[in-house]
């Protein structure tokens, strides 16, 4: 054996009997903290992480789709629909494309008016692309052919007492009511309320839909544009890859995934939070790298003497030194362990009643990468923590040591 | 084998200077049990360890087997003492954290030597120390006299060359005394395990072959008693 491996497994020998034989009570609550501080390196992030998720999950699931096509620069429409849909939907990795047609109109229930736009889509493409179908807080969503009826957003419906509403409503909209509809047109048109749906999502339950059958009904004339195609891609694609075979089909329109939409505002609200996760990350370390700093100095000044001895003996200050590093490594290996079954429980905890935000539920979402940098980071922390204080006492002249 | 020439120590604390050592100069031969004596303040355990080099002189020269360990390094010196001396402490110094089996195989184990060798050769130096029916016992477990002789059987297990020993039987009693007193005896005898022993014990003298009296960190004089010996 080389002399290195000598003293390393003397160190570990020596730092597991003290750890085994040492004071139990600090060894607990040394396991403890750093179990907390590593839930803290994962946990804010993983919430932050999961709101950010959440995010991009409502714009691809209730806003754009995975890829969406909107009218050429200066253009109101895009023209040619059916002729685009069909070839949009030979395109691989396209699952299914979805139009949408947004026409101006102000709606009207016992004297409330709120102006917005009225969303005409097709049922039987509209459930395959978007899930705001699978989201109906009551009655019914929009069938195919549906003609006379309206599907409204929560925050459209409102309360009756609009002091509970966060933006403007109809004040207390229920299924089966009926609404009228001033198009921009001049067209009026009395709708029945078939079901209201909740997203959570800011962006999409302001919104009305009726079916491109009313559409036309109210146009007087069969559409071929649209306002938007939201596109749904085969589970497991890369977006971007449908979006240069849409391109190479010829496409000419504006064709943006849901990235490209959220686009650089979204990035950088991103970059913020990493910034916080990075601060939050960096504070916790800092905690940890004090805690350990503490117990290990306070171990190894009560050690004094008993190092004293070791050297006096003929023990070599690095093993001793190493004794406390690996001591502080099971330490962090423990504490490790522990942060791990608390995120477990966490996470088991989170699944089942997630964190209720105004904005939708968010779940806390643990990468293994984050879990398994975050580990190596206050690994590294640790031992360098535990070194430190080590490497000083072990330094000191023996009779001093010994004299304690 | 050791030729100690003109050691002296002085202590500095703050601008005062403690002379502890004032230029001692004399042999220690192989198979020797040497007794160092004088009074209290005279430069015995200063001595005890410069020898054991867990000090360094202010002056003068300590060669072992010809070889100037004064002009060693840190690192050369724990791995001088971890291989070649054995040093025995008043207060035993054991390591509280390790059993009695454990204290003794942490040298066998810093020397190189598996856990089996480190085992087994610790077995054999507790087993002459008469403490076979205690490996699992912590220090703290055990008695001053029986925690004296695991020091005994940790210093021995890595067969030093020397062995020093300061005022090994200051808080023992009589019975204990003897027993470690015995203990190095038959390491002597049967082993021709050099030992230098620092006492203020009259009957002490007994036991060893030679004493080296101190006094104000000066030789006061030598005494040979190997005619004595039995
Ligand atoms: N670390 C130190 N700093 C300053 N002076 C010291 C130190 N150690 C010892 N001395 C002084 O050196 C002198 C010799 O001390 P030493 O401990 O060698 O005596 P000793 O012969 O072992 O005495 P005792 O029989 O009481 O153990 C004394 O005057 C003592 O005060
Ligand atoms: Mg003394």
């Amino acid at each position: 054996m080389t002399e290195t491996l000598v003293r390393l497994r003397l160190s570990f020998f020596l730092g597991l009997r003290s750890l085994q034989r040492g004071n139990i009570g600090s060894l607990v609550m040394t396991v403890v903290i750093i179990g907390m501080v590593f839930t803290n390196m994962i946990f804010l992030p993983s919430v932050i992480t999961g709101a950010i998720k959440l995010f991009e999950q409502q714009t691809i699931e209730f806003q754009s789709g995975n890829i969406i096509i909107e009218p050429k620069e200066n253009a109101e429409f895009i023209d040619d629909l059916e002729d685009l849909l069909a070839r949009v939907n030979r395109v691989p990795g396209v699952l299914r494309a979805a139009p949408h047609n947004d026409i101006g109109g102000v709606m009207k229930f016992k004297g409330s008016r709120l102006p917005g736009s009225i969303i005409a889509i097709r049922p039987h493409d509209e459930v395959l692309v978007t899930g705001i179908s699978r989201m109906m807080k009551e009655g019914q969503y929009l069938g195919e052919g549906d003609t006379g009826v309206i599907v409204i957003g929560r925050l459209v419906a409102g309360h009756e007492d609009k002091s509970e509403d966060l933006m403007p409503s109809l004040g207390g909209v229920t299924t089966g009511d009926s609404i009228d509809v001033e198009y921009t047109n001049g067209v009026t048109r009395t709708y029945r309320v078939k079901g209201i749906f909740e997203t959570k999502s800011y962006m999409v339950d302001p919104l009305v839909f009726i079916t491109w059958e009313e559409l036309e009904s109210v146009r007087g004339q069969p559409i071929d544009q649209a306002t938007s195609v939201l596109i749904r891609t085969v589970p497991g694609e890369d977006e971007n890859e449908v979006k240069l075979s849409l391109i190479g089909m010829g496409i000419q329109e504006e064709i943006k995934t849901w990235h490209d939409l959220l686009g650089k505002a979204f990035a950088e609200v991103v970059q913020s939070y990493a910034v916080i996760n990075n601060i939050s990350t960096a504070v916790s370390i800092v905690i940890a790298i004090v805690v350990i700093f503490i117990v290990i100095m306070i171990k190894t000044l009560n050690n004094r003497r008993q190092i004293g001895i070791l050297k006096a003996i003929g023990i070599h200050r690095t093993t001793i030194t190493f004794s406390y590093v690996f001591q502080v490594i099971i330490l962090a290996i423990m504490g490790i362990i522990f942060g791990l079954m608390i995120l477990f429980a966490l996470d088991r905890y989170f699944t089942v009643y997630p964190i209720v935000f105004p904005d939708g539920d968010i779940r806390p979402a643990f990468t293994i990468a984050d879990i398994v940098s975050n580990a190596v980071l206050l690994f590294i922390a640790s031992a360098v923590a535990g070194f430190i204080p080590a490497w000083q006492i072990a330094r000191e002249d023996i009779l001093t040591a010994m004299r304690g | 084998m050791i030729k100690i020439t003109g050691l002296e120590k002085i202590y500095r604390l703050g601008v005062v200077e403690v002379p502890a050592l004032r230029g001692l100069s004399f042999e220690i031969h192989r198979g020797d049990f040497l007794g160092l004596m004088g009074p209290s303040g005279s430069g015995k355990s200063t001595l005890l360890h410069l020898l054991g080099l867990l000090d360094f002189p202010t002056a003068g020269t300590i060669e072992i087997d010809g070889v100037d360990v004064a002009g060693l390094d840190d690192d050369e010196r724990t791995d001088y003492r971890l291989r070649k001396m054995g040093y025995i402490f008043q207060d035993y110094a054991l390591v509280a954290e390790l059993t009695v089996l454990e204290n003794v195989m942490l040298t066998a184990l810093a020397q190189g030597k598996t856990e089996s060798q480190a085992g087994e050769a610790s077995r054999d130096v507790l087993s002459i120390v008469g403490l076979s029916n205690r490996l699992n016992h912590l220090p703290k477990e055990l008695s001053g006299g029986e925690q004296q002789r695991v020091a005994i059987a940790r210093s021995m297990v890595n067969r030093p060359i020397i062995l020093f020993a300061d005022e090994p039987c200051a808080n023992l009693d009589t019975a204990n005394s003897q027993a470690v007193l015995d203990q190095f005896h038959t390491i002597n005898e049967e082993l021709s395990q050099t030992i230098v022993m620092v006492s203020h014990e009259e009957w002490h003298k007994e036991y060893f072959h030679r004493i080296v009296y101190l006094k104000d960190g000066q030789i006061e004089r030598e005494e040979d008693r190997h005619h004595h010996g039995d």
